[in-house]
Parts: C-alpha cells; structure tokens; sequence
C-alpha cells in the first residue's frame, strides 16, 4: 500500500462541496413543508439537488435481480476484509470468486484460507493500485466487498457500480460531498445498488429500539443520541494494524466526525430518515486534540515514526443534526480518548427513552417508557429486546454467535446475500448510505465556519416524505441452495 | 351514530361520527349514549375511516371518506389523520379540492407505517378529522376507528407484574414504588389484609391477593386488559399510588359492544392527603420493608378504593386499565 500523500484538511474534506450541500439544504424547509401539506412537492428540494441526467431514476424500492448464487469479489484483505471475506463464504448460496489487495501475498494468503476452508478457491489480484480495477473486469462478480482505507472507497466504490456490480462498502462510503452525490448518481444510472457495510444497523439491541419506535413505544421520537466512542490509541500506534497506519494520518489531515455512522445510523433508521423524515443540517463542535498526543508521550518510543506527526483532530468531534420533522441527533466520535466502548444508542420521545450502554441489565440497556413504567427508576431492557427482536436475529441468532462483532457481520451478510437471492429491496441504499456518511465533510465544513450549522444534502431529491420499509423488515427465508 | 360491528378476529369496536361537539372526542362513549338518534346526527357531517390492515411491518393504506350530509355546500375541507401516537403518517393532512354538493362524499388517502403486531390484548385507535366551510355549518368533524387484537387477560391476578408485599424476613423481592420498597406481610396482617381476605370499600366486596409474599400480587397499570364479569352501578378499585400523580381513565368494555370511561386516582401510598383525587382509606399500616429490612416504623402506609360509573343497564365485558404505572391495584370489583 502506497504512502498517503499529505493533503490539506480542506482539498480532503469539504472544500469546494461547501456550496453545493448548503443549496441543497434550502429545499429542506420546502421538503419539510410540502410533508405536512395537503399534496406533498418535492419541487423545493429537486430544485436545489443536482438534477438527474437523462434516463436516470431513483433507486428507491430498486429491487435486486434474483441471484441463484451470490459471487463476491472482495477489495482490501487487511484486518476486516481478511475477516469479512471468510464471513461472505459460510453465507448459503454465497460464494467468494476473486479477491484483490495492492499486497498480493494478502489475497494468496486468503485464497489458502478459503480452500484450507473447503471453499472454491478465489481468483486472486493485487501487486499495484489499480488491480481492484483488473478483478472488476470478470464477468463472474455479482456483488462486490470494500475494505480498503477510507481514502479508496469512492473511487472503488464508483469503478464497482460503473462494472455493472453491486456494492458493499465498509464506513465512509466517500469522504466529500460531491462523492456521496456521484455514488447516488452512478448507482442511479447504473442501477446497482451500493450499500454502506453498517453492520451496527443489525446491532440486536439497535433493531430492537427501532422497533420499539414503530410501535410507539417512545410516543412521538424527539431526539436520539449515537456514536462511535472507541479508545483505539493502542490499535491507531500499532505498526501492524491499521496498514501503513493510515486510520491514525486521517488525524494529522483533518478535524472531522470520520466515523460516528455506527451510531448515527440505527437512530437514523429509528426516525425513518429517508423515509419519512431526512436530516436537514448539521453543527459541528469538536474539542482539542489532546488523547493521541498525549498518549504518544507516555507510550511510544521517540524513534516512532509517529512523531513526525501533528494531529490536529479533535478527540471529542460532536455533530448536532436537526431534521426536517424538528427532531435532533447527536452524534459523536471519538477515538482517542480513554474510555470504554460505546455507540451510545439513545432514543427519546413523547413517552419515553432507551439508552444502551448503561444499567446493569444482560443487553447492556436501559429503558423508562410510560405507561408501564413510573417512579423515575429505569428497568432493564431484557423483556422490551425479547419482545421486540429483530426476526433475524431469531433466526439466525444462534448461528450468529460465532461472528464478528457480536453477530452482527454475520447477520448483515445473511441479509445481504437472501437480499439478492430472494431478489427484494435493499434494507440500506444508497441514499442511506450517502446521508449517514454526509456528516464526515459536513463536520469539517461547520467547524471551519465556527460551528454555524451547515446544510445536509437531500441525497433522495424530495422522495423522503415517502413512508416506505427499511430495516424493520417481514421475515422471509433464504431461498433454498439447491 | 353506526353501532358497533365485527369483521373477522378483528373487532371493529366503533365507526363513530360526531359533528363538533362534546362526544366529538369520545366516538365510542356517544355510540353508547345515543342510541336514542338524535335528529342532529343525520344532518351533521360524517366522517369515516377505512378498515386499517395491521398485519405489519408494513405501510398501509387508509381511506377516510367525509359525507356532507349538511344542507350546504361544503367547501375548504382539509382533513386530518392520525394513528396511535408514535406512528407515522403521510401526509398528516389533506386539502380535497372543490365543493362538495348535499349528500356528496370525498375520500382522502393515507398512508400509515403499522408496526409488527404486538402479542396480548391490543387496541388501535385511527382518528380523522375534517375542518371545512359551509355543510352543516359546524366547520368540523371527527371520525374514529378503533380496532383490537388479542384477548384481554382472563382476570387480575393474571395480569399481575408487580410484588407489592413481602416478608418480614426477606423483603428483597419487593418493588412497590421502583425503589425496592414494599407493605409489610406482617403488618398487613395486623389490619386484617391476609392472603384472600374479603374487604368492604365504596359497596363492592374485594379480595385481598390470595398469594405468597413476596410473589407478584399487584398491577401497576399500564392499559392492560382484563376481564371481569358483572352489572353494577360502580366499579371499584383497591389499590394506592407511587410517586405522584397516580391518576388515569379507565374505560368499560361492555357484552354488548358499547363502553365507558371513568376517571380515577389513589393518594400516594404514604405521603398524600387521604382523600387526595377523591379517594377513600381503606387500611393503614405502620412502616415498610425496605430492600435491607423492615423500616419507617413511625410512617403509615395506605390502601385506598376509588371506583367509576359503570352503566347499570349493561353487562360487564372486560376493563381497560389507566394507563399510568403509578397506579397500583390489587383488585377490583363492581359494586351494586
């Protein structure tokens, strides 16, 4: 993997898209208005969107094709790709056909793996920075699986859809504005659907608390609290980890929320963005950069080569996101402080509130909702997650155990392969996938205006007012492998 | 006013109609009480919404038709809806453009997010509403539909969820006000409240829980659903409040497919006035068990009835309990 050049915070993040995302959220308050009105008008918020080339359709409720057998092609071996790619080959009716890294011994490595495995062995690329774009030329990839540093995914991403493929990308599915639109543009013309990896989207409890939501639990949902509050310092200095430590240099680059979808994106799914509501701006606050530097001079020896390095973003970067139905969210990043692991996962209403990560209770949650509770006591989540489990993780919840992350790898590849094989719409599309990340340069954008609020994109072009399924989903089998 | 009818397992309780006005609100209660046909209903505007398929997750579609059944007509109708609280709509609201003449209709559509079915006893009410000009000249109109699943509990002691009393000698289980606090067994005892016990309050004839202290014996109340067999003038509650503010409407579901509502509250169960809400004493008892044992020697702590109209020309169905955990209630019973 080549060294990442230096890039200055504003050519990397925002920049020149500023004016772009602030004119398309002047359609919100039409988009907003048109909602409650008697005959509901996107035209306020298709105004201010990029227009549509000729031919080019939404991808809303763009089923897949049906797939007999699901090829993946997987770009980016490291740590999670590695992982991911044995994860896509125990899926039923899902077979890995080709895997790629710039370091080729990774992609011999996992074609071993996978044999060793009693899977087909996989065509194998890599050697130079565009052999992704060599493995994209084969005619046996249905679907294709990113797990390259951030900096790679949009060109990735866009080459996968312009192939004819579909698209699973890990987080940020794009780090500029003017990216998420050309990845909503090219699945729109190229009519694959791309799909931001948001395994926490599956997250037991988070589709527990986005059910609870449908059923009015909370009352009417006023605000919701999520993030990725990670202390990966050890991981970040690691000369191993994180390839070429490229996650701990987006440090030295930028003052961003780079990463607070895992969070963000259950408690945008429990407010139906996209789907009813959509997030019309964003202010930024972010404190000094401290823990990284801080924990370098206690822990790193001076002949690291870390120490050639500033970082500049902050430890705690929080994004306030008010949406067009007046509810806010926060949502948080921080990676460099210590603390212990959470997303947060709160959601309020009219009638209640959920926070996850807190109590005493075997989920991890904590619940107060009226009329079954009183006393200003919270209880514990158990029987609300019993009674509102997610169907998959009924299903598929013993088989599960055994994944990544607490299951929930697993249970967004299941999902993703009985997606294409059963041929239905996609629980996350594109536009999700674009909204949830549009808060990494909306960040950088806010902050350099001082925290003023910033405009979010309607990446939908006016077609949130629609109620329509996400992730709370019917059960369905997988079809049958036959 | 249609009476009440039933489609399938799903029962359509009320399909009411109501021109401004008190009982505007209130569909089913005035389904009850107006019987008798008023003339004013057949003129006033009609306001309906369609059967609401519940089998989520899933969007559905609802239709709500206003008749002008006024001698005007009727024009700058706008109509709203809305599902249980929590569900989205889209839109909230309609405009339908142009007028519509005497005895014509209008429908508007909308489409509702219903959620997976919930198990248990369940009602869903959809409420529409049509503000207009001319018709009947009251300029608005309400529609309801209110619809149910599942079966209300068999009795009381089956939608038990709380332990409201324990043992002396092993208060852990107890949980009466969210703090880990409960009556005595023993002092209860004392008062004449053992296991099974009858009590007298507001006319009716009560029980006591007839189970073991420290085993769930109360409801705090949350809207569940109960049945309970009977005619009565009155229907009694035993019970007391945690917190403040232990008040709520319970409604009566009658065999006949009318219903009721009445309000009601208990005092806190040791700190409020006796008579707070309205309510009656029925015992007192010295002190509490507290997660590490017995205490508050010198503080009384209360069971209190309180009751609400029941008509007496009708039989007993089931009871729809407040929605308000802070009520606690040991039982119930109508009273003649």
């Amino acid at each position: 993997m080549p060294e990442i050049p230096a890039v200055s915070r504003r050519s990397m993040l925002g920049g020149t898209l500023a004016t772009g995302a602030v004119v398309a959220g002047l359609g919100s308050a039409a988009g907003a208005a048109a909602a409650t009105s008697a005959a509901p008008s996107a035209a306020g918020a298709e105004a201010s969107a990029p227009g549509r080339r000729p031919g080019q359709k939404s991808m809303i409720n763009v089923p897949f094709e049906e797939y007999r057998t699901v090829r993946v092609g997987v770009i980016g071996l490291g740590n999670r790709g590695s992982g991911m790619t044995t994860g896509w080959s125990v899926i039923p009716g899902c077979v890995v056909t080709a895997v790629c890294d710039i370091r080729a011994d990774r992609a011999e490595r996992t074609a071993d793996g996978l044999v060793a495995d009693g899977m087909p062995r996989p065509a194998e690329y890599g050697g130079s920075a565009d052999a992704y774009a060599k493995m994209l030329r084969r005619d046996d990839i249905d679907l294709v699986y990113i797990a390259t540093p951030w900096e790679f995914h949009y060109e990735q991403g866009k080459a996968a859809l312009l192939s004819g493929k579909h698209v699973v990308v890990e987080l940020p599915i794009a780090t500029e504005v003017s990216e998420l639109w050309d990845l909503v543009d090219t699945s729109e013309r190229t009519r694959k659907n791309l799909m931001l990896s948001e395994n926490c989207s599956y997250g037991r409890n988070e589709l527990a608390m986005l059910k609870m939501a449908h059923e009015g639990l909370f009352g009417d949902v006023t605000n919701g609290h999520g993030g990725y509050l990670h202390d990966l310092r050890e991981l970040l200095f690691s000369d191993t980890y994180y390839t070429d430590a490229w996650r701990r240099r987006w440090h030295t680059r930028s003052t961003a929320s780079f990463y607070a979808m895992h969070g963000l994106a259950p408690i945008a799914a429990a407010m139906d963005i996209n789907r009813g509501d959509r997030m019309t701006t964003l202010k930024a606050t972010a404190t000094a950069p401290k823990g990284l530097a801080d924990y370098r001079e206690r822990f790193i020896p001076k002949s690291h080569p870390s120490w050639r390095e500033t970082y500049i973003n902050g430890d705690l970067v929080s994004c306030a996101i008010e949406t067009a139905r007046g509810r806010t969210i926060r949502a948080e990043h921080d990676v460099s402080s210590p603390r212990p692991y959470s997303r947060i996962n709160s959601l309020a209403g009219s009638r209640g509130i959920f926070e996850d990560y807190a109590g005493t209770s075997t989920t991890g949650g904590r619940i107060y909702v009226e009329p079954d509770h009183g006393g200003h006591s919270w209880r514990d989540f158990d029987a609300y997650r019993k009674e509102f489990d997610h169907w998959l993780w009924k299903k598929l919840g013993d088989e599960a155990e055994n994944g990544g992350h607490g299951g929930m790898d697993y249970i967004l590849q299941w999902r993703t392969v009985q997606l294409m094989r059963a041929g239905l719409v996609p629980d996350i599309d594109v536009y999700d996938s674009a909204s949830w990340c549009a808060p990494v340069p909306l960040s950088v954008m806010s902050l350099e205006k001082e925290g003023r609020p910033v405009a979010v994109p309607d990446f939908t072009r006016g077609s949130w007012v629609n109620l329509r399924s996400g992730l709370d989903s019917r059960s369905t089998d997988m079809p049958p492998v036959s | 006013m249609r009476s009440a009818r039933r489609t399938g397992r799903l029962r359509t309780l009320a399909v009411a109609v109501s021109a401004a006005g008190a009982t505007a609100l209130f569909p089913v209660q005035a389904t009850a009480a107006s019987a008798g046909a008023p003339a004013e209903a057949a003129v006033a505007t009609e306001v309906s919404v369609s059967p609401v398929d519940l089998d989520g997750p899933a969007i559905s579609t609802v239709k709500v038709t206003v008749k002008n059944a006024g001698p005007q007509q009727l024009r700058s109708l706008k109509v709203a809806f809305a599902g249980p609280t929590g569900w989205a709509v889209q839109p909230s609201v309609l405009s339908v453009d142009g007028s519509l003449p005497a005895g014509a209709s209008a429908d508007a559509s909308f489409r509702i997010q219903v959620p997976e079915k919930r198990p248990g006893f369940v009602i869903r009410t959809f409420t529409a509403t049509a503000t207009y000009k001319g018709g009947d000249g009251r300029g608005t109109a309400t529609g309801t539909r209110t619809e149910r699943s599942g079966s209300p509990q068999a009795n009381l002691a089956a939608a038990y969820n709380n332990v409201g009393v324990t043992d002396e000698s092993d208060t852990g289980p107890g949980d009466y006000d969210g703090e880990g606090n409960s009556f005595s067994a023993q002092k209860l005892a004392a008062v004449g409240l053992t296991r099974g016990a009858k009590v007298e309050a507001l006319g009716a004839e009560l029980t006591w829980p007839d189970v073991a202290a420290g085993t769930k014996d109360n409801v705090a109340a949350s809207g569940q659903a109960v049945e309970l067999a009977g005619k009565g003038s009155a229907l009694v509650f035993l019970g007391s409040g945690v917190t403040s503010g232990a008040t709520g409407t319970a409604s009566v579901h009658y065999t006949d497919g009318s219903s009721s509502t009445g309000t009601f509250g208990f005092p806190n169960w040791s700190f409020d006035p006796a008579d707070a809400h309205g309510a009656t004493l029925v015992k007192s008892t010295d002190g509490r068990n507290r997660p590490d044992g017995y205490g508050n020697a010198t503080v009384k702590y209360r069971v209190f009835a309180h009751s609400i109209p029941l008509d007496p020309d009708r039989t007993v169905d089931f009871v729809v309990l407040p929605a308000n955990a802070n009520i606690h209630i040991f039982d119930m019973a109508t009273a003649p």
